[in-house]
């Protein structure tokens, strides 16, 4: 059920419309029942909670990152499209991931990110930091409502913290609807500013993975803020289309580094890790890894369009994303959902998305020992170049009582590549950018309550 | 052609209204039209006088089947319907709601006719799947426009077999005027009439609160959809939720454009709508209906709220 709401204006255009036959059935009414004046029509839709809430469950391959998130969103409808949502999150993050270190035919030694314990890595195996354990809360509020006859306008913060971060955001938007709300031209504008307080301090860029104990190369806490700019249009393509486009602009300024991110510093021969030998009386790293460095501003803008289609029943979903950034790396991603009702009350919805994306300027599987250090320099996958598919699978119902509920499965497959002039001797014949996969499965109920 | 209208094949049984009291009101209860109808009227009345608006109100609706019921034999659709060619004399009742029907049809470019009830010969919604002939529906084409009936108030003539049915506008009719009824023996009390879904309020309660409707859930029969704070105005149902025929897969609306003589492609299964009176809204409604898959567009230009199902 479509509900329609009219506003003031678009009455007014109505009177001068040749469709419109309001005033001649009022007419006739008038004639029919000989009243003058009937009473006007006063009515709105009822104040209402509309409940949404998912548990989610994400699982990398090879006891790698694993994620269990609970989401609670609660929206308040006031009437007149005015309404208040309230949405609040939990999730635990544990399990292990790459450092960035490449893999060696010797075992490695690393001092955890604490800096007051170790790991090793066994020989052969990408260096993988398993003493990641996270728990976050976040809280979002958001408010939104008619602005005069024509705009909507909707402002909101957000608040969240973990262990090591803390997040505040803010967020406004304006829309505006044209031609009898077949089009909407909406803009937003978003800060946040975040604190990072990593464990055991957020190391110096650069500076070389000390003994366990030693803390000289950290500093406590450091920030980043990030504005956001949205740019939106919504057109109605007739009657069962829908086409959407918007461009953003981001700017983070601040602390980017990952604090848990290191490059091995290698021989440029053999291309292996550059040895060390921990203090007498110390337990410490075996090798050379130096923390990662990042500029401290990246732009980002991306364009992202998506045609929603209506098959009187079926509906079909495409969307496609270009982001590109001052870092240098592009990324596209092309996603399609397509939703298949099953009898009255089920649906079935198969997706597919494919993602690829370069690598960035700075992007270095590892630094080689006696040359000049760059200013800039991470070997962090995610900033490298790779491609990756999902497939997924969401099966839902829709309850008695006017509620839903769905499960979706998804299967992740990432897979990049470091590139070629950066393998050194024997790195070629070692595992460089390990692939990934990932699991993905949620349960999801919404309903409503009066 | 409500959604909660069921075809009126059975004359309803006249019992005597019933009235209860809820928390904060009256509610009469009553059958008319072979649809369950209700009065609720604000707390502030007296249990007596809240009796006499439901009995007034009962009267008015029973009053109003007997005179446009096209299933009774004592009436003047009887009368129009067996004069065999020759002209009828109409009282002012009948005739405003000839000349409105007549508007309706003008309205709707001849895609609401009340002479199109002979459809119902060979079109019978009763779910299954017994789709007429081409020849079926050719053979009543010249039974079927307003165009063929000679209308000169308070006189109206038509060829032999042609018949008129009041029925899909009589019931948001009879709200309009129970409304009234209501209206002008307590000025001032607030009343709400629902004739089996069809609903107007005059007067806002004078608590300040509104009444709340529920629009029926075309997938979940007795489940409200939606719940709608009504202060005064109206809100009228159309739709094929119960009737309907099925075949190869194909659903058949029971809205007949009167111009093809059948069903209207692709209509949405439930139009509500509001407007200031019930048989505004109930127009509306209807002529969404007729307009098939154009629906949503055409209620667009009315500048009205409704809700699609």
């Amino acid at each position: 059920m479509r509900l329609q709401l009219i506003d003031d204006t678009t009455m007014n255009d109505e009177r001068n419309n040749p469709k419109n036959i309001g005033a001649a059935l009022t007419a006739a009414s008038c004639a029919l029942l000989g009243t003058a004046v009937a009473a006007k029509a006063e009515a709105q839709e009822l104040h209402r909670w509309f409940f949404d809430t998912a548990l989610l469950y994400y699982g990398e391959s090879d006891d790698r990152v694993q994620d269990l998130s609970a989401t609670i969103g609660a929206t308040r409808d006031f009437g007149d499209e005015r309404s208040l949502g309230l949405t609040l999150t939990a999730d635990t993050l544990t399990g292990a991931s790459a450092s960035g270190a490449i893999a060696l035919d010797r075992p490695q030694t690393f001092t955890s990110p604490s800096g007051n314990a170790f790991y090793t890595t066994a020989a052969g195996e990408v260096p993988l930091d398993d003493t990641f354990l996270d728990t976050r809360f976040a809280l979002n509020v958001n408010w939104s409502q008619p602005l005069g006859r024509l705009y909507n306008v909707s402002g909101g913060v957000g608040f969240s913290t973990e262990y090591d971060y803390t997040h505040l955001g803010v967020n406004l938007g304006l829309s505006r609807d044209f031609d009898k709300r077949n089009t909407t031209l909406s803009v937003g504008l978003a800060y946040s500013q975040d604190d990072i307080d990593p464990v055991g301090g957020a190391p110096l860029p650069l500076s070389q993975m000390l003994d366990v104990g030693i803390q000289s190369n950290k500093l406590s806490t450091d920030s980043k803020d990030v504005i956001d700019l949205l740019f939106g249009v919504t057109q109605v393509l007739g009657r069962s289309t829908v086409m959407r486009v918007n461009y953003s602009y981001s700017q983070s300024s601040g602390y980017l580094n990952d604090p848990y991110k290191i490059l091995s510093v290698v021989d440029p021969v053999t291309g292996d890790t550059i040895t060390r030998v921990p203090t007498v009386g110390l337990s410490g790293p075996d090798g050379v890894y130096l923390y990662e460095s990042r500029p401290d501003s990246r732009a980002k803008q991306s364009l992202f369009s998506e045609v929603k289609h209506s098959f009187a029943g079926p509906v079909l979903h495409v969307s496609y994303r270009f982001m590109t950034d001052d870092w240098s790396i592009d990324s596209h991603t092309l996603e399609t959902r397509f939703r298949w009702p099953v009898g009255s009350s089920n649906f079935i919805e198969p997706q597919l998305r494919f993602y690829t994306q370069s690598e960035a300027e700075f992007y270095r599987s590892s630094l080689v020992s006696g040359r000049a250090l760059p200013e800039f320099a991470s070997a962090d996958f995610r900033l490298g170049q790779f491609d990756a598919t999902t497939i997924g699978i969401k099966f839902g119902h829709r309850t008695a009582g006017g509620g839903e509920w769905s499960t979706r499965l998804e299967y992740y497959q990432q897979s990049g590549d470091v590139p070629e002039e950066q393998i050194i001797g024997n790195q070629s014949g070692r595992e460089q950018y390990p692939d990934l996969s990932a699991v993905i499965l949620q349960f999801a109920y919404r309903f409503k309550l009066q | 052609m409500s959604a909660q209208r069921t075809a009126l094949t059975n004359p309803s049984v006249a019992s005597a209204p019933r009235l209860t009291r809820a928390a904060e009101h009256w509610i009469g209860s009553f059958v008319a039209m072979a649809c369950p109808c209700e009065v609720l009227i604000e707390e502030c009345t007296s249990e007596p006088t809240a009796l006499a608006i439901v009995h007034s109100v009962a009267r008015c609706a029973w009053s109003i089947e007997q005179r446009y019921s096209r299933y009774r034999n004592d009436n003047i659709i009887h009368r129009i319907n067996t004069a065999n060619g020759a002209p009828t004399e109409v009282d002012d009742e009948s005739a405003n709601l000839l000349d409105f029907a007549a508007r309706l049809t003008d309205l709707s470019e001849g895609a609401f006719d009340v002479t199109s009830g002979v459809l119902r010969k060979v079109w019978i919604f009763d779910g299954g799947d017994r789709i007429p002939t081409a020849d079926q529906i050719d053979g009543l084409r010249n039974l079927i426009g307003w165009d063929k009936v000679v209308w000169r108030r308070p006189v109206l003539k038509m060829k032999p077999q042609m018949q008129i049915d009041l029925g899909g506008i009589g019931k948001e009719y009879a709200v309009d005027r129970a409304v009234e009824i209501a209206n002008t023996l307590v000025p001032g009390v607030s009343c709400l009439i629902n004739f089996g879904g069809d609903i107007a309020v005059r007067t806002p309660r004078s608590d300040g609160k509104p009444w709340v409707v529920g629009i029926e859930s075309i997938e979940r029969p007795n489940e409200p959809y939606r719940s709608v704070a009504l202060r005064s105005g109206a809100i009228a149902t159309s739709g094929d939720s119960r009737r309907f025929l099925l075949k190869d897969g194909k659903r058949y609306s029971h809205v007949l454009d009167a111009r093809t003589g059948r069903p209207v492609p692709d209509a949405p299964h439930s139009v509500t709508v509001q407007a200031n009176t019930c048989i505004e809204a109930g127009t509306f409604s209807t002529l969404a209906l007729l307009h098939g898959i154009e629906a949503e567009p055409f209620l667009r230009d009315q500048g009205v709220r409704f809700w699609l199902q």
